[in-house]
């Protein structure tokens, strides 16, 4: 065999050579030289695989265009996020109305001295301590004790977000009990238990030094 | 895990991320978009050299993609559905610039000839001495037809078969625009190398 007949035969060589390709390639430097270099190209393209990434513009470019074209639809979970701030404007503002509550009967214990606020009473280290609060959940008395440990100033508003987010699921699983067909319950108390679940994942993550 | 295992549970995984694509998950969408970006942007890079044009490219494959997934029955795997429709987004961009692309017929020299080895003749080995930069720049060098072939076979590690299909030429065109690239290359390699050498 020639060098002109093995190379005319070259690009048809993927698996393998024959008996007589294989005795060339062992008396002829270059041919075997030519090979040898025509492989190692070939492993080192395939290194190249996949190297580069985009940019995240693309994606969201694509993203846009698929809700646009309608075939993007809303998953149950994201209906609920969707619901959620919708929902927890109203925890909100029970936060920052039952401050000013206490406050205000704060304000009236200092000035008439006689009237005991029904639902707090000032404690010796500042923090507000419910007198009429619900009996709470082992695991949310351990994570109390979590924020109390790691900021001890941040117990009281915690303590006030599960008593308001406890009340509230209370509220929604009676409602989606009484009501098993209504979809918006179970909305209600799907975000609910979400809300919960924030109000955790606030504690821990804001409590940590 | 064996790899044929993960192999295979890479596949169902995918399959679920199709069917729940199909139903409009989000997250699906984006799960399969996460899996394939980067083959698919990079051979866009290696076809136009330009991030930008790559980008829209790549933007314009998984649109088409997603835009039918509906139609998808698993009768070829998802990542070569993509790619064929990557392949026929740079071939249309391609096409568009007035640039060749690959020639229908395998006798047809539709781009320059491929350099030829002098018989007898002894050339250092390149093996070893491969750098990765001069091979990207070597490989954005060759004329697009020869690019593409050696991008879906030598990088991306297609078939001829399935090549021929994606490109739109016979087997056998495959296979000689390949040689042709390969040896380009190694041309463009050696020059390279050699000019590297006498730099002072």
């Amino acid at each position: 065999m020639t060098c002109e007949e093995f190379e005319r035969v070259l690009p048809e060589l993927e698996g393998g050579h024959n008996t007589e390709q294989e005795a060339h390639l062992k008396s002829c430097s270059a041919c075997s030289g030519l090979v040898s270099d025509l492989n190692a190209i070939s492993q080192q393209a395939r290194l190249l695989q996949g190297s580069e990434e985009p940019s995240p513009w693309v994606w969201n470019s694509i993203e846009l265009a698929l809700r646009q074209d309608g075939l993007i639809h809303q998953s149950s979970r994201e209906r609920a996020r969707a619901l959620a701030p919708l929902l927890s404007w109203k925890l909100r503002w029970l936060v920052p109305l039952a401050a000013v509550f206490l406050v205000a009967f704060g304000v009236l214990i200092r000035q008439r001295g006689t009237v005991q606020p029904p639902v707090s009473v000032a404690t010796e280290t500042g923090s507000i301590q419910p007198t009429e609060t619900v009996a709470m959940a082992s695991e949310d008395q351990q994570l109390l004790n979590t924020v109390a440990a790691r900021m001890p100033s941040m117990r009281a508003a915690y303590e006030s977000n599960l008593l308001a987010v406890n009340a509230y699921i209370r509220d929604a699983e009676q409602s989606a009990h009484s009501n098993p067909n209504d979809e918006v319950a179970q909305q209600y108390l799907m975000s609910a238990y979400e809300q919960k679940a924030m109000v955790y994942e606030m504690a821990l993550d804001r409590s940590l030094p | 895990m064996t790899d044929a295992k993960k192999q295979q549970g890479d596949r169902l995984s995918e399959a679920t991320l199709i069917e729940r694509a199909k139903r409009g998950d989000a997250e699906a969408f984006e799960a399969l978009y996460n899996l394939h970006k980067r083959r698919v942007y990079s051979l866009c890079l290696r076809m136009t050299a330009n991030t930008a044009a790559a980008e829209d490219l790549t933007q314009e494959a998984f649109l088409q993609l997603f835009r039918k997934i509906g139609t998808f029955r698993g009768e070829s795997a998802f990542s070569t559905w993509l790619h064929r429709m990557a392949v026929n987004v740079v071939l249309m961009q391609l096409r568009k610039k007035g640039l060749p692309v690959v020639p229908l017929d395998e006798t047809m020299e539709g781009e320059e000839e491929a350099p030829r080895k002098e018989p007898g003749a002894e050339d250092p080995r390149l093996a070893g001495s491969i750098d990765r930069m001069q091979l990207q720049q070597s490989i954005a060098a060759l004329p697009p037809g020869y690019r593409m072939i050696f991008l879906l076979h030598d990088v991306e590690g297609y078939e001829h078969n399935e090549i021929a299909e994606m490109v739109g030429c016979s087997i056998g065109n495959s296979k000689s625009q390949l040689h042709k690239a390969r040896m380009k290359l190694r041309e463009l390699l050696k020059t390279s190398r050699a000019e590297k050498a006498t730099r002072p």
